[in-house]
């Protein structure tokens, strides 16, 4: 039940967009996702494309792989391409029985598929090229300025860092009590809704029981070694803005400014 | 620090963790392409254990943790109303403590109403006008959702009875 399951999308590595700080790539991504719908022309969604394509060569990753994001989606991508086809009035394009496919129809599925598809690969850049340790602390680091405004930043993250922690070690632990329950004849997949759910039983408690006891040592281990929160606590690993960074903000915005007026 | 606020924080992210590998166990998969998983439990469940903030604030970070780990941003509101609205919404699971059906069900109407939107939401945005977006979204999103609440209403109430009895609830508040 829960073989060949892969969590997350990161893709470790050293490139130029790999190095670049959290916060300036979760910037860059909120930038394009509101580009993406300023812009709303060919040409716009042309030149915002050959921009993502410039980013994925200088992250290094095969094209092949970050367009893989997009397989998920392909049912939506071609509902929306057919439906806007031949739900748009105007003039005649062709026609199978009943539907109509226009010209106008033609115009507007082509612009919403790439809008569709853009916004799904600009996203994806950022889970594929940031670790989601990393991803945390730059949401933390960016929420921090809210912190007099009664925003929790630290503890967010702190409990976001816990989970992501312990998902693998949890996981293990869950095939763990599956398959040893499974050995005694339990039966997590057939039956009716409610003796599914009886079923679960012999899973869940042990299960349950395991991870709030691990989260008690934990917090026992946190409060022996002086944790108290945010205040005055220091990291490894520190956020640094390089030039780099300011480089491509820079970049980024100008580029997106420009195509939001033109386009 | 106040002992208690440790306590809480290594709970709540290890009950985030315990939703987000929960969610790879399918109890059912639909044909439509829904399934059935376990995801909601640990948050039913604390809210059941802590009231109505903690499951909120586990509902909202698992949200926040599925944004980092796997996610498809295709319109903002869409983003708000796929990721931390649904989960966070479930945490009111903890609202009345003494009638707990009622509100795990009113918890997951709310999930619903979120799940209802959003579709509607990104066929508003993405199909031609004219489609019936509203009738779609409402059959797709309950296909999976009403097994998943009773099957989630269920195990939770009686999970909660068992972490109670081993002395998991003792936060002072």
């Amino acid at each position: 039940m829960l073989d060949g399951i892969t969590l997350g999308q990161y893709i470790p590595g050293e490139s130029l967009v790999h190095r670049l700080d959290p916060r300036t790539k979760i910037v860059i991504s909120v930038l394009l996702i509101v580009l993406l719908f300023l812009v709303n022309s060919y040409s716009g969604y042309l030149l915002v494309g050959l921009g993502l394509l410039g980013i994925i060569a200088l992250s290094g990753m095969p094209l092949r792989f970050v367009l893989r994001g997009l397989r998920p989606l392909r049912i939506i991508l071609v509902l929306t391409f057919v439906l806007h086809l031949f739900m748009n009035e105007g003039r005649e394009l062709a026609r199978i029985g009943p539907l109509v496919a226009t010209y106008e129809g033609l115009h507007r599925g082509i612009l919403m598929t790439v809008r569709l598809a853009l916004l799904v690969l600009a996203t994806s850049l950022l889970t594929l090229t940031t670790s989601p340790i990393r991803l945390t602390d730059g949401l933390e680091a960016l929420l921090n300025p809210l912190k007099r405004f009664g925003m929790p930043a630290h503890e967010l993250a702190m409990m976001m860092t816990i989970a992501l922690r312990f998902i693998p070690t949890l996981f293990e632990e869950t095939e763990k009590i599956m398959k040893a329950q499974k050995a005694r004849g339990a039966d997590f997949e057939s039956g009716k809704l409610t003796e599914r759910a009886k079923n679960l039983v012999p899973l869940l408690v042990p299960l349950f029981v395991s991870a709030f006891r691990r989260a008690d040592e934990l917090a026992i281990a946190m409060e022996a070694r002086c944790y108290r929160g945010g205040e005055g606590r220091t990291k490894l690993r520190q956020l640094k803005m390089r030039a780099a960074d300011y480089w491509s903000l820079t970049i980024v915005s100008v580029v997106s400014l420009v195509l939001a007026v033109l386009f | 620090m106040d002992k208690n606020k440790t306590r809480l924080i290594a709970q709540v992210g290890v009950a985030v963790a315990l939703a987000t590998v929960l969610q790879y166990v399918k109890i059912m998969q639909l044909p439509q392409g829904g399934s059935v998983s376990l995801q909601s439990v640990p948050i039913i469940v604390m809210a059941l254990l802590y009231g109505p903030k903690v499951g909120m604030l586990v509902g909202g970070i698992f949200g926040l943790v599925e944004v980092l780990l796997d996610s498809y941003v295709i319109h903002p509101i869409q983003f708000l109303l796929d990721y931390p609205v649904p989960f966070m919404v479930l945490g009111l699971a903890g609202l009345w403590a003494n009638k707990k059906v009622l509100s795990i069900g009113f918890a997951y109407c709310l999930r619903y109403l979120a799940h209802i939107l959003s579709g509607v939401v990104f066929f508003g945005e993405y199909a031609p006008a004219g489609t019936n977006v509203w009738l779609y979204s409402i059959m797709y999103n309950g296909s999976y959702l009403i097994p998943e609440a009773v099957l989630t209403a269920i195990v939770s109430i009686w999970l909660w009875r068992q972490l109670q009895k081993r002395g998991f609830s003792e936060l002072a508040q």
